[in-house]
């Protein structure tokens, strides 16, 4: 009882797989036309403050816009596989695999044909069949086989000792019958021996007479008749006993070989059924039982589909019963989730509550049901469980009738595989990438454990990696929304594979990037209606649906400009970086109290450079003006020169500064020889003829004695001329 | 009958007066070339040539009259470098201050300042005025 409900946890476990990824596959409802609509007609989002939000919606748009380009052009069945990231996970990884070309997978594959061929029609001899169990524990040595043939080999176990059963049953049974007409006639032998009176008894005495009689007959006849019935129960019991033990054989078996089925492993089906039809010979190939197992499957409909109310007290059951077939309605059953119990409608043993008869009219009676069956699915949080399970199984057992019909579908499928691989094989010859990625894909879904398929080479499969993992990337790029990389992976693609047609998915990035334009001029539009919602809106809506768009840079731009202008501060920090950048540092001491304020309350990370910035310019013009007031009250005084020599120092060091400069060259128009004679001597110094040099120093201090700069220069010259003067 | 002029002659002493008379004067010229010695001969210094445009006078040997006007550096190697004013600069015109370089030979030549001396003078490569000779007048 419990290996059956595992063997159906396991079964489950696959078709609920099965099932799943057939609803990785829907195809989603919404329609690049209905995107577009949204666009068309507006969003109810478009007013709203909350532009998380809208860049929230906006990003959906993009994503689905973006994966319905990928969805929608359908340009080969190789991207449309792609899309179901389970098989793109498993696909990537066999073809990054090595080949299965090592010595166990050889042997391996060697101990597997064995078997198929001892077990063959023909070979299946008890000799060969008990060669062919005995290597089954060794094939399953090998990881390749997952432990398969070992499954196998229980199950093969378990069955012939349920023949065991049958057979001891069946010698209990007739020995038991060979009692039975032993007991019947010693019960007739008994009646026949029954003495009568030679008297008849007097009137008076006839009711004891008669009393005695029956005293009498039952002394003699009760010990017969209930030893025919003891025997007969008995016998009826074996019945049942021998039909239950086959029928749990033959579900048992029958359900793994439908579970390898799912599983692709082909070679393992075949095996299986051929243990199967040389354990039950008595020509019963039909999967009845499974189907009756389906057929009482419960299906939660309020549940739908994909979702499942998961039932926390899995429960399966087995009944066997045999009943006195004088009652109508004799059976028994398998009460869902009740097991074995009691209360059956025929007064026979082994009766049990259950949701529908089989068998009912017979004397014995046997059922297997599933109904409410859940087997612990809800642990793996998978929703539908139940429901997908039911569908898998009444999908199986209407797909298949027969286990015949099962070993040719095995077979053919690993023909078609076989085939399939050599096509590969040609197609990538021809380069023809695309035709062979979708035929490498076919024949790793239909066959992946297959030799055929394990035995290609990592360089059969290279090329298939490469544009699988740009096939990969090409549907991330598609879920990232990010245009420009799936621009990037398209046009690898197209270098990769000629043939892929990729005018489709252009046509429609391009769409993606006209109406991504469309929105920045809408937004430029409501910027100059002054509707700044309505520019967010739109602005997060064209970053989200191609965020490397040029128009968005420029857009950002212009808008940064307009908001620096909206703001005095800003204005005043970026009207200072660029004088100060010019060298314009009058200007910025002309308005130094905007600056300082600006820069006081600026809160970038640039703060300590301009403080640094603006100290020095202040400074600086500080040192400048006090030289020019300085200079002003000396040519106050009458004495130019004077003024000019002073603010001819203060030039030399800011000579960009133009207050001084003019200032500068007013005072030279009035000392206009003092000034020439210093500028000779400086021409001649630079020149290095320091005697004229010291000349012209001599001939400015001869014109103003209370020079600074011709005693300096006459000091730096002579230090030339004598350096080792005292 | 000619009459025979009767001849004049000079007086007897007027041939030691005019002996006396030229032997006075070669002793004024003598005197006079005693003073100004070999700088006779020498090319006064044009300042404004000299300002305008030094270069163009290097090597040559001038003359100058000069008083000095203060000393600018003593170097025991190359000598005394000192600051004079022309004594003949254009009327109306700043004081000509030129700088002379007093080599270390003439060492002997005790200057002050405001000493006048009438001095030969060579412009050399940087436009200094190197001191050749140089006498008191």
């Amino acid at each position: 009882m419990k290996s059956n409900i595992l063997r159906f946890a396991a079964f489950s476990i696959v078709a609920i797989g099965w099932v799943a990824s057939d609803f990785a596959q829907v195809p989603n409802a919404q329609t690049i036309h209905e995107v577009g609509q949204q666009y068309k007609e507006g969003n109810t989002l478009q007013g709203a403050m909350d532009n998380s939000a809208i860049g929230s919606q906006a990003m959906f748009e993009a994503n689905l816009k973006a994966k319905k380009n990928i969805v929608d052009m359908k340009p080969n069945t190789f991207l449309a596989m792609w899309n179901n990231p389970a098989f793109a996970v498993q696909f990537e990884k066999y073809l990054s695999a090595p080949a299965e070309t090592s010595e166990d997978y050889k042997l391996y594959t060697q101990r597997i044909n064995k078997i198929m061929e001892l077990l063959s029609p023909g070979n299946a001899t008890k000799a060969n069949q008990d060669e062919a169990f005995n290597l089954l524990t060794k094939a399953s040595e090998f990881e390749s086989d997952a432990n398969i043939c070992t499954t196998i080999h229980d199950a093969v176990y378990a069955a012939a000792n349920v023949r065991v059963l049958v057979k001891n049953l069946t010698d209990a049974n007739q020995q038991s019958e060979r009692e039975l007409k032993a007991a019947e006639y010693n019960q007739l032998h008994s009646a026949l021996s029954l003495t009568l009176p030679a008297l008849a008894p007097s009137k008076n005495d006839v009711g004891v007479y008669n009393n005695q009689q029956k005293e009498l007959q039952t002394s003699i006849m009760d010990p017969s008749k209930a030893e025919v019935s003891s025997l007969k129960q008995t016998i009826q019991r074996n019945h049942a006993q021998i039909t239950t033990a086959e029928i749990q054989a033959k579900f048992q078996m029958q359900a793994l070989i439908l579970q390898l089925f799912v599983q692709r492993r082909y070679q393992h089906v075949i095996i299986l059924n051929r243990f199967y039809r040389a354990l039950f010979d008595d020509g019963d190939q039909s999967l009845e039982q499974f189907n009756q197992m389906a057929d009482k499957m419960g299906y939660n409909k309020a549940a739908g589909q994909a979702k499942i109310t998961a039932d926390a007290n899995p429960k399966g059951a087995i009944a066997s019963g045999s009943g006195n077939n004088s009652g109508p309605g004799v059976g028994a059953s398998a009460g869902t989730g009740a097991g074995a119990g009691t209360g059956g409608a025929g007064g026979g043993a082994g009766a049990s509550v259950g949701t529908g008869y089989y068998n009912n009219a017979g004397m014995d009676a046997a059922a297997l049901s599933g109904s409410g069956i859940n087997l612990g699915v809800e642990n793996l949080s998978v929703e539908s469980a139940q429901n997908a399970l039911t569908t898998a199984m009444r999908g199986a057992s209407r797909t298949f009738k027969s286990l015949s019909q099962i070993d040719g579908i095995a077979n053919e499928i690993i023909r078609d595989v076989n085939e399939g691989v050599k096509v590969y094989k040609y197609l990538l010859e021809k380069e023809e990438m695309e035709s062979a990625a979708s035929q490498l894909a076919a024949v790793f879904t239909k066959g992946e454990y297959l030799p055929s398929v394990r035995l290609l080479s990592q360089d059969d499969k290279r090329k298939t990696l490469a544009y699988a993992q740009l096939c990969n990337r090409l549907v991330n790029a598609a879920n990232s929304g990010n245009i420009d990389v799936l621009t990037d992976v398209v046009d690898k693609m197209k270098r990769m594979d000629p043939d892929f047609d990729d005018a489709e998915i252009h046509a429609k990035l391009q769409g993606v990037k006209t109406a991504s334009s469309l929105l920045v001029a809408q937004a430029k539009v409501a910027a100059a209606k002054g509707d700044l919602q309505a520019v967010q809106t739109e602005i997060t809506r064209a970053a989200a649906l191609w965020p490397n768009n040029p128009e968005l840079q420029n857009f950002s731009s212009e808008m940064s400009r307009v908001s620096e202008k909206a703001s005095p501060m800003v204005q005043a920090l970026s009207d200072f970086d660029q004088l100060e950048g010019q060298g314009n540092y009058r200007r910025i001491f002309d308005e130094k109290e905007k600056y300082i304020a600006a820069v006081a309350a600026d809160d970038s990370n640039n703060k300590s450079v301009r403080q640094e910035k603006l100290r020095s310019v202040l400074d600086r013009m500080q040192e400048i003006e006090t030289s020019i007031m300085r200079a002003q009250e000396i040519a106050r005084r009458g004495d130019q020169s004077g003024a000019w020599e002073g603010l001819e120092v203060t030039f030399r060091k800011y000579p960009d500064d133009s207050k001084l400069g003019q200032m500068r060259a007013d005072l030279t128009t009035q000392t206009p020889d003092f000034v020439n004679d210093i500028r000779q001597a400086k021409e001649f110094e630079s020149r290095k003829e320091y005697g004229s040099a010291l000349a012209w120093y001599l001939r400015a201090q001869g014109r103003y004695p209370m020079s600074d700069l011709s005693k300096q220069g006459i000091q730096r010259v002579v230090h030339v001329l004598v350096p080792d003067a005292n | 009958m000619s009459r025979r002029k009767k001849s004049r002659s000079l007086p007897p002493w007027i041939l030691p007066v005019l002996v006396l008379l030229i032997a006075l004067g070669g002793y004024w010229i003598f005197s006079q070339g005693g003073v100004e010695g070999s700088l006779r001969t020498v090319e006064e210094l044009d300042p404004a040539l000299y300002y305008g445009n030094a270069n163009s006078l290097r090597g040559n040997t001038y003359r100058i009259d000069a008083e000095i006007d203060s000393a600018l550096g003593n170097s025991p190697l190359k000598g005394r470098l000192f600051s004079v004013t022309l004594k003949n600069a254009p009327k109306g015109g700043p004081p000509v201050i030129l700088p002379v370089l007093v080599p270390a030979g003439l060492g002997s030549l005790t200057i002050q300042k405001g000493q006048h001396y009438l001095m030969k003078v060579k412009v050399d490569e940087n436009g200094l005025l190197n001191v050749e000779e140089a006498r008191k007048p």
